[in-house]
């Protein structure tokens, strides 16, 4: 298959749905070996299928984040099912409940910290030999956020983790940097099941984050952030590192 | 001598660090009394190394791994001194300034800088906000511009802090309407025992000449944000760093 991807192999956790789901089908569409990485089986099955019925290739596999034993299972598998390893994308998240730090519980914390943080240090080191292998083509690929970089007033703690991974793009880029692997994060603002579920719980919410948008519209996971995705993941990307995308449709402009 | 924190009670963590050490120093000398946290461990010397600098000083040991006696220690500093004003959180465990691949860090080392730096924080703003609500008051963090930056081999400290960062921000957001202000001082990365120079972070040495004292240089920052007259910043980050990282 051609493409700017053509023979690489990248694993997206949380590819069963929304930003990870658009990002999976954007890689295929350029010729990717696309591991969906989910935590049911329920979803990534699905998603696999649906991109190999688009001409893509893809296999599911079930994998929990949080669990070192799994995710070092799934990359494992990931290599032994295509040969090598070029990309890894740590989309994978839940925890995004609406909080006040003055009396949040410590379970709140331990879901954001759990998928969001100990999911990079997990999907980063596990792919890490891997990348290294790859040389100039090893991709590291964090799905951040906005909130990660101005503070969201409604969520709290997301706002902390999802600040975690950026500084966990930089430092790895500088640390990884002389093997020729490449480490950056995007921040998107994309129609999800997550965001869906926001705007069900706050309507007004929806009208904010679209009036906020210079481009007045929410991005839609495969066009607006699996092409951003596509562009760091190829070559075409190769000489940026340890940068923060923000693909939010011109909301957040701090940078 | 400044005495524009005269009265005001201030819980500090992290004193017997450089860092801390002179942060507090400047707040103490600026009239403010302090209730100072910390492991067993050198506590005794501190609040003495204090009081000799005539800053008026409760020590008060905490295990950071215990949100109870966190709370407590914030009762103790309100009974002894009075309702808590300020809190300047600058403790930083060792471990998480010893450089390491990332490769090589296991499990128990990631939850000893990342899970412990990020629930110690959440534990103190969980404490200061009964103490403020209603009254107001002043939170500093020390969040180093390596946060920002980035550092090789310091992932897990450098997300730590990052992450401290941002949380201060979103709870600013939360905490504005009772008065409460929360902001960053980010000093250079000279003040840490990381080995890492400012020149790795900017191709011109500091504008100032110099990373900075703690007590001298960034103590009148930490005073100014404390005080009255530095009611109307929050959420934000300061560079205190004599000029070299300069973002945004």
């Amino acid at each position: 298959m051609s493409g700017r991807l053509a023979g690489r192999t990248a694993i997206v956790t949380g590819a069963g749905q929304g930003v990870g789901l658009g990002i999976a089908h954007a890689f295929a569409k350029e010729g990717a070996n696309v591991v969906v990485a989910a935590r049911r089986a329920e979803t990534g099955e699905p998603a696999a299928q649906e991109i190999r019925e688009r001409g893509g290739e893809a296999t599911c596999i079930v994998t929990d984040v949080t669990s070192r034993t799994s995710m070092k299972a799934c990359v494992a598998a990931a290599v032994k099912r295509y040969g090598a390893l070029e990309i890894m994308v740590h989309n994978a998240f839940r925890g995004g409940t609406p909080h006040r730090i003055e009396d949040v519980g410590l379970d709140v914390w331990e879901e954001n910290s759990g998928t969001a943080v100990w999911g990079t240090f997990y999907s980063a080191q596990l792919a890490f030999p891997h990348l290294r292998d790859a040389g100039a083509n090893g991709r590291l690929i964090l799905l951040t956020s906005p909130a990660g970089i101005e503070g969201s007033v409604n969520i709290p703690l997301y706002s902390a983790v999802k600040a975690a991974q950026r500084a966990m793009t930089k430092s790895l880029s500088k640390e990884w940097g002389p093997h020729g692997i490449t480490v950056n994060a995007i921040a998107p603002v994309a129609e999800t099941p997550a965001l869906a579920g926001a705007f069900a719980q706050n309507p007004v919410l929806k009208e904010r984050v679209e009036a906020r948008a210079s481009l007045r519209r929410i991005g839609d996971p495969e066009r607006d952030i699996g092409g951003v995705a596509v562009f760091l993941a190829s070559d075409d990307g190769g000489y940026v590192t340890g940068q923060t995308i923000v693909c939010d449709g011109g909301s957040f402009m701090g940078l | 001598m400044s005495d524009v924190l005269n009265g005001r009670i201030a819980v500090v963590t992290g004193a017997n660090q450089p860092l801390g050490r002179g942060l507090t120093l400047a707040l103490g000398r600026a009239g403010a009394r302090v209730g100072l946290l910390g492991e067993a461990v050198g506590l005794e010397s501190t609040v003495a190394e204090m009081e000799s600098a005539l800053v008026r000083t409760v020590g008060i040991e905490v295990d950071w791994s215990s949100q109870e006696t966190v709370e407590d220690a914030f009762e103790t500093v309100a009974d002894a001194l009075g309702p808590v004003d300020i809190v300047l959180h600058a403790a930083v465990p060792e471990i998480a300034l010893e450089p390491m691949d990332l490769v090589d860090v296991d499990d128990a080392r990631f939850e000893a800088i990342w899970e412990r730096m990020l629930r110690t924080t959440i534990f103190l703003l969980q404490a200061a906000f009964p103490q403020m609500q209603g009254r107001g008051g002043r939170v500093l963090f020390v969040t180093p511009t390596v946060s920002m930056s980035g550092a090789a081999r310091l992932t897990p400290y450098t997300a730590a802090v990052e992450a401290q960062r941002v949380l201060l921000k979103a709870t600013a957001r939360q905490w504005g309407p009772e008065g409460i202000t929360l902001n960053s001082i980010a000093p250079a990365p000279e003040h840490l025992s990381i080995g890492m120079s400012s020149t790795e972070v900017s191709l011109a040495p500091p504008a100032l000449g110099d990373a900075g004292d703690p007590e001298v240089d960034l103590g009148p920052i930490a005073v100014f944000l404390a005080s009255d007259a530095g009611h109307f910043v929050t959420g934000a980050t300061i560079g205190a760093d004599g000029g070299i990282w300069m973002a945004p």
